[in-house]
C-alpha cells in the first residue's frame, strides 16, 4: 500500500510535458477512429431549432459574424449549420461582421453553403454587408438607420442596387437574428443594443468558456436558445440532420474530457496524499 | 489544388507546430510564430478599419462624387485639397471624389471626427501627445453614454424580471423546464450571491452561514465556466489537428508531417548545441 501511495506521489509531480502528449494522444486517436458516440440535442439548441422553424420562405434573418480562425472550431459548424438551415426554409439571409476577420469567416461559409451546397444567387438570398468598426456603435447605428452605417456591401455594390435591402432601414425590419459570437463585441452587446430595445427574436451561437456568461439572457428570455461551442454545434447539426465538422469533433471532445477529469482526480488523491504525510512527519 | 493553397497549407502547418513547440520550451520556431502572428494581426486590423471605414465612411462623406462641375471658391479649394491628397495617394483619393453612396455633397460636420482621429494618433509625438486626450476622451465619453443606458436595461431591468419567479402552476421538479425546485435554486443563489458581495455587515452568525450559501453557488458557477474553458480549449486543439491531418495528405505534399520531422531534427540540434539559454529576467 506504501509503495502505492508513493507512486501516487511521485505520478503527482510528473512533468506537464507528459500530460500534453496523453492529451494530444487521446485528442487525434477519435479523429482517425471515430467512436460513434450518440449526440442529445439540449433544451437550448432545440429552442434555437424551433425558431427557425417557425420562419417562413421570405423572411429576413440577419446573421452577424464575431469570430476569428482562433475560434474557427468552436463558432464556424454552428454559423454554417445555422446558414444551411435558413436556406432550407428559403429565408433570406443578411450578414454583418463586427470583427474583421469575421468578414473571411463569412466568406468562407458563403462560399461553402450558399453558392456551393444551395447555389443561392447572391443580392436576391444572401447578402454580405461586411465589417464595420466600432463595436456596440455599429449595432446601435443599424437599430436606428441601418443604410447610414452600410451605403455599399462588403462586394462594393450599392445598398440601394441590392434587391433583397428593399424595406430595410433598421433592425427592427428582420424577423430573426443570430449572433456567431467569440467574444467581445458579440452576443451581449446585440441583446444590449438590438436585441431588448427592438424585441427582435434573437438566437446565439458562443464559445464554451462564454457560455456561463450569457447563459442569464438566455435564463432570462432576452435570447431564444444558445448553442454552446462545439457541442451545441454538433446538436445543431445532429437536429437539421447534417453532420458536419461540430459531429466529428465531438467524439475526442468526449474521450478528452474522460482523460481530464482522471487526471483532476488522480491530482486530487496525490494533493490529499501529499499532505496527510507532511502533516503526519 | 493551386500553389498559393498549398503554400499557405505549409505556412499554416508551420506556424501551428510554431506555437506548439513552446510546449517542449521557449525556442526560435515559437519565437518566428508569435512575431509573425503580432504583426500580421496588426497590419491587418489596420488595413481593415482603413478600407472599411476610413476610407468610404470617413473620407466618403467628406469628399464625395459632386454633382456636375465644382463651383465657387470654397468649394473649388476643398476639392483642391483633395486633389493634393490624391496625387500622393492616388488609390485612396481616386479622381473626381470617392464614390461610396453618401450623396454628392460634402458632410462637413465629418471634420471633427477627423480631426480627433488625428489627434489620436498625435500621441506618438510626445510634443503634441496632449492633443490625444481630447479625442481618447471623446471615445470614453460617448461608449459611457452608450453603455449606461444598455446596461441598465439588459443587465439590471431584463435580469431583475428574468430573477422574478413564479411558484405557482408549475411542477415540483423538472430537469429542463421551469419547476417549483429551480425558481428556488434561482431564488436563494441570486439572494444569498448578492449577499456574499454586502460588506457593510460583518459575514457572521445567521448572516455569515447565508453568506456561505452564497460562495457555494459562486464557486460552482466557477467549476462551471472552468469546465468550459476547458472544454473550449479541446475543441481549439481539435480543429488545428483536424487542419494539420487534412495538410498532412498527399494533396498538400505531406506538409505537416515534412514541418513536424524537420521541426524536431533541428530542435535536437538546438538543444544539443545547448544555444537554448533564455536569459532571465530579474
Amino acid at each position: 500500500m506504501e509503495k502505492f501511495l508513493d507512486f501516487i506521489v511521485r505520478a503527482g509531480s510528473l512533468d506537464r510535458r507528459y500530460i500534453f502528449i496523453v492529451i494530444a494522444f487521446v485528442v487525434i486517436m477519435p479523429l482517425f477512429f471515430p467512436l460513434g458516440l450518440p449526440i442529445r440535442p439540449t433544451v437550448s439548441s432545440q429552442t434555437i431549432y424551433d425558431e427557425v422553424e417557425k420562419l417562413e420562405a421570405g423572411d429576413k434573418a440577419l446573421v452577424s459574424f464575431e469570430y476569428g480562425p482562433s475560434t474557427k472550431p468552436e463558432i464556424h459548424p454552428m454559423a454554417v449549420g445555422i446558414m444551411r438551415h435558413l436556406f432550407e426554409k428559403d429565408v433570406k439571409i443578411y450578414i454583418t461582421c463586427l470583427w474583421p476577420d469575421g468578414q473571411f469567416m463569412a466568406m468562407e461559409a458563403i462560399e461553402q453553403v450558399a453558392e456551393d451546397q444551395y447555389n443561392k444567387t447572391y443580392g436576391e438570398d444572401y447578402v454580405l454587408l461586411g465589417f464595420r468598426p466600432g463595436n456596440e456603435a455599429v449595432i446601435k447605428g443599424l437599430v436606428s438607420n441601418f443604410r447610414k452605417v452600410y451605403t455599399v456591401d462588403a462586394r462594393g455594390n450599392f445598398l440601394d442596387d441590392i434587391p433583397m435591402m428593399d424595406g430595410i432601414n433598421q433592425v427592427a425590419d428582420f424577423d430573426y437574428l443570430f449572433s456567431a459570437s467569440a467574444g467581445y463585441p458579440g452576443t451581449v452587446e446585440w441583446v444590449q443594443y438590438a436585441a431588448d430595445p427592438t424585441g427582435i427574436i434573437m438566437g446565439t451561437g458562443t464559445t464554451s468558456i462564454q457560455v456561463n456568461e450569457v447563459m442569464p439572457y438566455v435564463q432570462a428570455g432576452q435570447i431564444k436558445g444558445i448553442l454552446g461551442g462545439m457541442p451545441g454545434a454538433a446538436e445543431y447539426e445532429k437536429l437539421i440532420g447534417q453532420p458536419g465538422i461540430g459531429t466529428s469533433g465531438m467524439d475526442a471532445q468526449s474521450v478528452a474530457h474522460v482523460v481530464i477529469v482522471a487526471f483532476i482526480i488522480f491530482g486530487n488523491i496525490s494533493f490529499f496524499v501529499e499532505r496527510r504525510r507532511s502533516k503526519k512527519y | 489544388m493551386n500553389g498559393s493553397e498549398i503554400f499557405g497549407a505549409w505556412v499554416a502547418v508551420f506556424l501551428t507546430l510554431g506555437i506548439f513547440s513552446y510546449l517542449y520550451k521557449d525556442n526560435p520556431f515559437y519565437k518566428i510564430a508569435e512575431h509573425v502572428f503580432v504583426g500580421v494581426s496588426a497590419g491587418y486590423w489596420m488595413s481593415m478599419f482603413f478600407w472599411t471605414q476610413i476610407q468610404p465612411n470617413l473620407f466618403g462623406r467628406l469628399w464625395p462624387v459632386p454633382e456636375g462641375t465644382i463651383s465657387g471658391f470654397f468649394m473649388k479649394a476643398w476639392y483642391g485639397i483633395y486633389n493634393l491628397f490624391g496625387f500622393i495617394l492616388p488609390t485612396v483619393f481616386p479622381d473626381g471624389g470617392i464614390d461610396k453612396g453618401h450623396g454628392t455633397h460634402p458632410h462637413f460636420i465629418y471634420i471633427l471626427p477627423f480631426i480627433l482621429g488625428v489627434m489620436m494618433l498625435l500621441s506618438v509625438v510626445s510634443k503634441w501627445s496632449w492633443l490625444a486626450r481630447m479625442g481618447i476622451a471623446y471615445t470614453v465619453g460617448m461608449a459611457a453614454g452608450l453603455r449606461a443606458y444598455a446596461f441598465l436595461n439588459s443587465n439590471v431591468l431584463g435580469q431583475l424580471k428574468g430573477s422574478a419567479v413564479s411558484f405557482v402552476g408549475l411542477p415540483w421538479f423538472s430537469l429542463t423546464d421551469a419547476s417549483i425546485f429551480n425558481n428556488i435554486l434561482i431564488l436563494v443563489g441570486t439572494i444569498s450571491g448578492l449577499l456574499y458581495f454586502y460588506f457593510s455587515k460583518e459575514h457572521s452568525g445567521n448572516f455569515g452561514k447565508v453568506t456561505r450559501v452564497g460562495i457555494y453557488f459562486l464557486m460552482i458557477s466557477f467549476g462551471a465556466s472552468f469546465g468550459f474553458a476547458v472544454m473550449g480549449r479541446i475543441s481549439l486543439l481539435i480543429g488545428r489537428f483536424t487542419d494539420l491531418i487534412t495538410y498532412g495528405g498527399e494533396n498538400y505534399y505531406y506538409a505537416s508531417i515534412w514541418v513536424l520531422l524537420s521541426m524536431i531534427v533541428l530542435l535536437t540540434i538546438w538543444t544539443i548545441k545547448g544555444d537554448n539559454k533564455t536569459p532571465v529576467e530579474e
